[in-house]
């Protein structure tokens, strides 16, 4: 995947466009806004990660014209603004995702990954937790190498829950991926499927943290 | 005391007591006039009869003296004597004599009165007469009064109108005052915008000009003082950002090359830059919910859904302590700052994770009634002696004071912000025992009222001095 880089801090750009690379992923560097607009009109680019505070154009605008313009690149806002204002405003202004300095490397490369599934453009289609794996161009679960039967829902359950790894999705979260399928969700269809897909899972794989959602762990 | 109520008061107090003086110091100076007035009449009568006294003398001398000639009058009372005899009275005089003093005025009890007598004796030539003649006391003074209280009383009667003409004539002339009282006491803590009255009173207008120079210099001020949190924000959160960055690189792709040492330094370091990250952000955050220079927006919140972004913002930090938290809670509408309370909860949790030993369990719970709601946060961990609930709050206190667990990351800003926050919401936070999980329980309550919402905080509502 190909990403663009805009940050106009060198050592923060040549630490991340170490970090990216490490990861597979190619990085173009830019470190003001002319620039980035200029790179976004030519350059096929992925994914941008954009740093809102540079020298000549603010990061918001930036993400305006790009949007004006019918680009839907995915946008990762990248800034030491940490208001709910600026958060709400950057993505209003359609941003995908917004990250506050000084953030977590492996948080970034998270939902870098998220959004390269999305795009269809990972190298690997593979989410894999523990023994779990899932291939998300087959649309199939596999428990060490043996593939388990599971429905359509129940496989974008496991799918919510696999791709946000580590972090707890909500039962309206998860209901909210059941509804892009463009079907009727009964009230307690999330609990079934968790139910459902709990006696064909290894045990404790689906943990439920009471009053708050459903989690995986990462490994 | 309101000046206005003060010079009303003063004023009318002058104006009574003089008037009343003087109503006073006229009444003794007409009184003597009076009396002068008065005696010079007695006088007058006396000489009168005295002179006229020749025709009373041949009927007394041929009769006895009980032949008198009698005149009825009511209030000047006389007697007229020719060697003793007595030739006339007036039917409220007595028929003996009345008294032997001499000529001249003098003051005398006779038919259970007092009289004022003037007394008049020929002495040159005989048969020598004698005129007495009184008028009583009291009806010299009624007559007098009545004349002088009608000249006092429309001066007294006055008092009110004046007092009525004083008082809006204050008014009027307090107006500007009042009108600067107003806006001053209608003014927000952190409105620092110039004052609007304009006044043509020389008096209040370098009033006026100070205090709009000195609103000026504290707005710019404080100004100054938030660009420089968000200016800090943002120079300490970018180089962060690189050195976090570049621990993480090191890590990746170093770490194998390094031998056992050198792997504690490099997470030495990684752990020392998340927590100056932790500081950097705590003090910013601390700074930030100040209630001295803030103005929050109050707004709906949905109290469940936001504890669930919380504790799911902070699951990794959970998991990675393995603790089991449960959150117990129904759907609820509070009034509140989102960030504020974000951190307010954000703060409590992260402390029962951090202070917990591994494996422990945290409980999230709210009750939520008309007036208030209610959030509880209880660990199964060490909790704080009673000792201490004080102090926890204060700024960069911690608990068991040096000896404090030093693996934890932390600084000891995190209650100080959440009392913070407490204070601008007008709640009250209380530190307990836990007895469902025997560690810490933390209950912030929050008022909850309706008329909240579209309200700033911080915009208390100001005691009306309003007793003028």
């Amino acid at each position: 995947m190909r990403i663009l880089l805009v940050e106009d801090d060198m050592p923060l750009a040549l630490g991340l466009q170490q970090s990216l690379r490490h990861e597979g992923f190619v990085v173009n560097h830019v470190d003001n806004g002319n620039a980035a607009i200029s790179a976004l009109a030519v350059i096929d680019q992925d994914l941008v990660i954009l740093d809102l505070g540079l020298p000549d154009i603010d990061g918001l605008e930036i993400l305006k014209r790009t949007r004006d313009r019918k680009l839907d690149i995915p946008v990762i806002i990248l800034t030491a603004r940490d208001s709910l204002e600026d958060k709400i405003k950057g993505l209003d202004f359609g941003a995908d995702d917004y990250l506050v300095k000084p953030f977590e490397i492996s948080e970034l490369l998270a939902r870098l990954r998220v959004i390269e599934r999305r795009l269809g453009t990972a190298e690997s289609a593979l989410i894999i937790c523990s023994q779990v794996v899932i291939d998300t161009t087959a649309h199939k679960i596999f428990i060490e190498e043996d593939e388990l039967k599971a429905s359509k829902k129940e496989y974008m359950v496991l799918k919510a829950l696999m791709e946000n790894a580590g972090r707890i999705q909500s039962r309206e979260q998860i209901e909210s991926r059941l509804y892009e399928w463009g079907e009727e969700v009964a009230s307690n269809a999330v609990e079934v499927h968790i139910h459902n897909l709990r006696k064909k899972l290894p045990d404790h794989f689906i943990k439920t943290v009471r009053g708050v959602g459903y989690t995986v762990n990462k490994t | 005391m309101s000046i206005r109520r003060y010079l009303v008061l003063i004023l009318l107090s002058i104006i009574t007591l003089v008037t009343f003086l003087a109503a006073i110091q006229g009444y003794k100076a007409s009184m003597s006039q009076a009396n002068d007035l008065f005696d010079e009449q007695l006088q007058i009568i006396g000489k009168t009869l005295l002179a006229t006294s020749a025709t009373y003398n041949k009927s007394a001398l041929e009769s006895s003296a009980s032949n008198a000639t009698v005149i009825p009058s009511d209030h000047i009372a006389y007697q007229l004597f020719n060697n003793e005899t007595l030739l006339l009275r007036t039917n409220n005089a007595p028929q003996m004599l009345l008294t032997d003093l001499p000529s001249g005025f003098t003051d005398l009890n006779f038919l259970g009165q007092r009289w004022r007598v003037f007394i008049e004796t020929t002495k040159e030539q005989l048969p020598q007469k004698r005129v007495l003649v009184a008028q009583p006391l009291e009806q010299r003074f009624s007559l007098a009064q009545d004349v002088i209280l009608s000249a006092v009383t429309p001066i007294i009667l006055v008092i009110p109108v004046i007092a009525l003409f004083i008082f809006m004539a204050i008014r009027q002339a307090l107006k500007p005052l009042t009108v600067l009282r107003r806006e001053l006491s209608g003014k927000k803590i952190n409105d620092l915008s110039k004052l609007s009255s304009v006044t043509s009173t020389k008096e209040l207008q370098p009033v006026i000009h100070t205090l709009n120079l000195l609103f000026e210099r504290l707005s710019s001020a404080f100004t100054r003082e938030r660009h420089f949190a968000s200016d800090a924000a943002h120079e300490l959160r970018t180089p962060l950002s690189v050195l976090k960055i570049n621990v993480h690189n090191l890590q990746m792709t170093q770490s194998k090359k390094l031998d056992n040492d050198g792997q504690v330094s490099l997470m030495q370091l990684g752990q020392s830059v998340d927590r100056m990250a932790h500081v950097v952000d705590q003090i910013l955050t601390l700074n930030r919910t100040n209630p001295d220079q803030l103005i929050m927006a109050v707004t709906q919140l949905e109290l469940q859904a936001l504890l669930q972004q919380v504790i799911s913002d902070l699951y990794p930090e959970i998991m990675k302590h393995q603790h089991e938290i449960s959150l117990e809670s129904q759907v609820s509408t509070i009034y509140a700052n989102e960030f504020a309370l974000l951190t307010l909860v954000k703060n409590l949790i992260g402390n029962a994770c951090k202070y917990t030993p591994n494996g422990g369990k945290i409980l999230v719970k709210t009750q939520v009634n008309e007036q208030s709601f209610t959030l509880i946060v209880e660990d199964s961990g060490p909790g704080i002696k009673q000792s201490e609930y004080d102090r926890v709050f204060d700024r960069f206190y911690r608990v068991g004071g040096d000896s404090h667990q030093s693996t934890v990351v932390g600084c000891g800003l995190g209650l100080a912000i959440v009392q913070h926050i407490v204070k601008l919401h007008q709640g009250k936070i209380t530190l307990a025992k836990s007895t469902q999980l025997n560690g810490l329980k933390v209950l912030v309550t929050f008022p909850q009222k309706a008329q909240y919402s579209n309200m700033k905080l911080n915009q208390r509502e100001q005691k009306q001095e309003d007793n003028t």
